[in-house]
């Protein structure tokens, strides 16, 4: 039996006693040892947070002074005083992936995402590096994460700039068309009397294609401030690409002349230029000058055809034309004798079908051969844009 | 087990006061009658307390003790390491060679001179504890190891707190045990409780502490035990997170296991992990004993001349230094690249092994984990790169390299496996895991056949149970002893004639008649053949001697019960479980001990 069996301790009370006592000195050094490791854990903890703030804080200073190696190597020193701190954790992900370590941030954020799901500033970090990595659904999922996450300050705002370079990483990698509808609910989201912000809408709804929308908006803007070369700019290019070069034209002629001679406006001044002079519809033109100016199409569009057979090796005199191309020259070739220019002068009725035989021209010439250039590029647009008001 | 209350503090009756009409005047005294009276009675109820109920409360007791004193190990070491190593994780030239390499020298006066116990792996201790000296844990270890080893691992030497912090907990347990004078039984018992509970702190992992205990110190499912460990391991946890908070040692990032084409992935690190657990594991059993044989003086130079070499390496690699918890978090969020994290999984290796031979005191569970983080990490990196549509990320892959290697160089599969979930905090990982810890622990244990600490302990001269081998020991049954052919049985109605002729014919045989189903009685042969010649047509084997109700066993039953049942009885019977009245066979001593005797020479075969 051993010395602790029950009979014995009975038997003996002392050590009934003994034990007491071993339990009460054991209850008091628990309290002491408690007290001392909650002491020595409270400044130890009180002295790793404070040097975790200031290697933080260095991490900070040195990423504004673009020492990112520095900042990267202080905001990990910060991380192992506090490993759990996110504000940490997420500035150095921000540091990683300025330094093109995208891998690296990503665990951090998708740590993060993990913890607070809802938190924009995460996402948006994580939609970064998608893009960056032109991962276009996973950028898509975090960019609707931050347009619909939590955001600390002005989370209106915050929710258009996250959209706003949506669509800009969406356009800057040809995605146009899912595109399209983040700039449409970006236009929604922007208040009417924000003109700066309106003015990004609408260079994003040109660069969609949207051109009506686009037209519209600059023309709003236009009504706030006349003079805006930006938005002259925007609605000169909107009403080209609709057709409406006559517009396009008067907005061009209200900007100045340096604005005009920016490379891609030039371009569509040059064309709106050449549109006007070659254009036969043109309302209070003389009789002379339409018939003038289709007789000059006439010409233009047969050199057109010959230029683009002999380019494609065809020969415009088959007795049995094969391609439209060749049917056309046939036709224009029967009809030469109808389509002088004292005969279009006394015959105004037959300027219509004229001018509709050089645009098929001009259409046939460019599926064969390509888009034309110069006076021939200006018929093409011009026959486009009248087929369209047609339809 | 004596279910008679331990310690009765008191015997006195617990009455309570006489409801009176108590005027305002005595009102005062009745209260403290009535107050008196009912701490008497709570301290009754704990004094009086069975034995083992009194002892699962003293293993909450030791789980907040040694969850105090993980927290304040750890705080040591964090402190000294800011101290000597400075708050950078890169630190600079003088101290990171400095550091480590005069603090060796310190280290290894201590060890020396003052805390001789030290040197020595704690888990190797505990068991010492255990098996031989009667759960005797001298509290001057905690001491040592608290001051050497917060010393060593913080200024860089490449260990980690967890053994120490499982033997600080037995050298707590111990002496609370002691002091109150409990059992020797529980006193023995006791250690394992705090080193559950010690490792439990260390690990903030209760179900991997519990389970290595079971798995690498105790060796059986001791339900005396179990209640207390777990009670310990849980206490210990909980006041560790009251002050360090509720985190894991790492960060595990979110991940996701795919289908089964990808658990191929994880067979090819648990070949990696089992051959570089078997490096580890070949190195220092073959070093060990050739450092030790160094003369005496060197040991004061050791650890030092480990420091400088660790310092020296980490002047390039500062990420081998010290635990290397960071490092691992780093490596689970995809920081490094594979040749990276190949390269520090090797020259952690290395100096671990500079560390560990040098005698510096320290655990060997931190290295592995970062071992294995980093060697799992470069395998899934480098798959990655040649199967690049694997989901799994670098992280899951360091996650289950940890339990891998843990399986493989520490021989403990089951505590792997749950100490990757208890890390993970989800059971997602638990296939990959248990693929790759299996393979690393077959490869380790085939081609090493003893594990880590039966290796030390016989290099320290010391003969202590592998728990290992225990495990695994074949356990025999009666079906590998019981004979069918030797046995004769007899109905009360059959002719003694009958039975004496057959008895003749077999004369082996054990003679048994079937009185009711699960009821055989055991008949003297010599009687039977007497009774024969003279039998008339009534005499049956019923008026043969016999030495009544042969006791029973089933086939399924382990020999050491049926050498317990066996007593004086020649043979045992051998029934079925789905017929009681059926009989299988009879079991003898001779057969019994012929079992035993053919296991050691099938082993060897």
């Amino acid at each position: 039996m051993s010395a602790t069996s029950p009979s014995t301790v009975s038997e003996a009370s002392p050590r009934v006693f003994s034990r007491e006592v071993v339990l009460l000195l054991c209850v008091l050094a628990l309290l002491v040892l408690l007290g001392l490791t909650a002491l020595f854990s409270r400044l130890y903890h009180k002295k790793v947070h404070s040097m975790a703030d200031a290697m933080f804080a260095r991490g900070q200073v040195d990423e504004q002074a673009g020492q990112l190696d520095a900042a990267l190597a202080d905001y990990r020193n910060a991380l192992a005083y506090n490993p759990g701190n996110p504000r940490f954790q997420f500035y150095l992900a921000k540091a990683l992936e300025a330094a093109g370590r995208g891998d690296e941030s990503r665990s951090y954020l998708l740590n993060l995402l993990s913890e607070t799901p809802g938190s924009g500033e995460i996402n948006l970090e994580l939609a970064r590096i998608a893009a960056h990595r032109n991962s276009i659904a996973d950028a898509m999922r975090y960019y609707q994460g931050a347009i619909y996450g939590e955001w600390d300050s002005d989370p209106i705002a915050m929710r258009w700039q996250v959209r706003r370079e949506l669509c800009e990483a969406l356009l800057a990698r040809g995605e146009v068309t899912q595109a399209a509808p983040e700039v449409l609910a970006l236009a929604q989201n922007t208040p009417a009397g924000d003109l700066p912000r309106l003015k990004i809408v609408g260079q994003l709804l040109s660069r969609t294609q949207q051109w009506t929308r686009a037209l519209d908006l600059d023309r709003k803007l236009l009504v706030a401030d006349p003079t805006d070369e930006e938005s002259l700019a925007g609605a000169a290019e909107a009403a080209f690409e609709l057709g409406q070069y006559i517009t396009a034209m008067e907005y061009f002629d209200r900007l100045p002349r340096e604005g005009r001679e920016q490379p891609d406006l030039a371009n569509r001044y040059d064309m709106t230029e050449r549109i006007l002079a070659a254009n036969p519809f043109l309302l209070g033109l003389p009789v002379e000058m339409r018939a003038q100016r289709v007789a000059n199409a006439l010409a233009l569009a047969q050199t057109r055809a010959e230029a683009c057979a002999r380019q494609t090796g065809q020969s415009l005199e088959q007795i049995t034309p094969q391609t439209d191309l060749q049917r056309l020259y046939e036709q224009g070739k029967n009809l030469q004798k109808d389509w002088t220019l004292r005969y279009l002068e006394g015959s105004p009725d037959r300027l219509d079908a004229a001018m509709a035989y050089v645009f098929s021209v001009e259409s046939a010439a460019a599926a064969a051969c390509g888009e034309p250039q110069g006076d021939d590029r200006a018929l093409w647009l011009l026959g486009r844009s009248r087929s369209a008001v047609n339809r | 087990m004596s279910d008679a209350p331990v310690v009765p503090v008191t015997s006195a009756p617990v009455t309570t006061a006489p409801e009176t009409a108590a005027s305002p005047g005595i009102a005062a005294p009745e209260e403290r009658r009535h107050f008196r009276a009912r701490w008497e009675s709570w301290t009754h109820a704990i004094f009086t307390l069975r034995e083992d109920r009194f002892f699962l409360l003293l293993a909450v007791l030791i789980g907040v003790f040694s969850g105090l004193a993980v927290v304040c190990f750890r705080l040591a070491i964090e402190w000294t390491q800011i101290m000597l190593l400075g708050p950078s994780l890169n630190p600079t030239f003088p101290r990171v060679v400095l550091a480590p390499t005069l603090a060796g020298l310190v280290v290894a006066v201590l060890a020396i001179r003052v805390f001789p116990q030290v040197r020595s792996s704690g888990v190797n201790q505990i068991k010492s504890a255990v098996y031989i000296s009667n759960g005797y844990v001298p509290f001057v270890t905690v001491i040592g190891k608290f001051i050497t080893c917060a010393l060593a691992i913080g200024s860089g030497q490449s260990l980690g707190p967890e053994d120490p912090s499982l033997q600080m907990g037995a050298g707590i347990a111990s002496l609370i045990g002691r002091s109150l004078r409990l059992s020797q039984e529980k006193v023995r018992l006791i250690a394992p409780v705090g080193a559950a509970a010690g490792l439990a702190a260390a690990f903030n992992a209760p179900i991997s502490a519990v389970l290595f205990v079971i798995e690498e110190v105790i060796g059986t499912w001791s339900a005396g035990v179990l209640g207390a460990i777990v009670l310990a391991a849980v206490s210990s946890v909980v006041t560790m997170r009251a002050f360090l908070g509720p985190e894991s040692l790492f960060r595990v990032p979110p991940f996701r296991v795919a289908g089964p084409s990808e658990m191929l992935a994880y067979v090819v690190l648990g070949i990696a992990g089992g051959g570089v657990s078997l490096v580890l594991l070949k190195w220092i059993a073959w070093a060990r004993p050739k450092v030790q044989a160094l003369p005496n003086w060197t040991k004061y130079l050791l650890p030092s001349l480990a420091g400088l070499l660790i310092g020296l390496v980490g002047l390039r690699f500062p990420q081998v230094m010290g635990a290397g918890y960071a490092i691992v978090d780093q490596a689970m969020h995809g920081q490094f690249v594979w040749q990276l994290l190949l390269l520090l999984a090797a020259l952690k290796l290395l100096a671990t092994g500079f560390s560990f031979l040098s005698g510096t005191p320290g655990g060997m569970f931190a290295p592995a984990l970062f071992i294995g983080a980093m060697l799992g990490g470069a395998v899934g990196a480098l798959e990655h790169h040649f199967v690049p549509s694997l989901t799994a990320t670098v992280g899951t892959f360091a996650l289950v390299g940890i339990g891998t290697l843990f399986a493989g160089f520490l021989r403990t599969p089951i505590t792997s496996v749950f100490l990757v979930i208890e890390l993970a905090g989800n059971y997602t990982a638990i296939l990959p895991v248990i693929i790759s810890t299996m393979i690393a622990y077959g490869i380790s244990r085939a081609y090493q056949k003893d594990p880590l600490f039966d290796v030390l302990a016989r290099q320290d001269g010391i003969v202590l149970p592998s728990i290992e081998e225990r495990r695994e020991m074949t356990s025999f049954v009666v079906e590998d002893a019981m004979r069918t052919d030797l046995v004769l049985v007899s109905e009360p109605g059959d002719h003694i004639v009958e039975v004496a002729r057959q008895a003749e014919a077999n004369p082996e045989a054990a003679l048994l008649l079937r009185m009711r189903p699960g009821e055989w009685w055991l008949l003297d042969r010599e009687d039977v053949l007497r009774l024969a010649p003279d039998a008339t047509r009534t005499t049956t084997p019923i008026h043969a001697k016999s030495k009544g109700p042969v006791p029973y066993l089933f086939r399924d039953q382990s020999l050491a019960e049926a050498l317990q049942v066996m007593g004086d009885w020649p043979v045992l019977a051998v029934a079925s479980r789905a017929d009681l009245g059926k009989l299988e066979g009879v079991l003898t001593l001779a057969d019994t001990l012929r079992a035993f005797r053919k296991a050691p020479t099938e082993e060897a075969e």
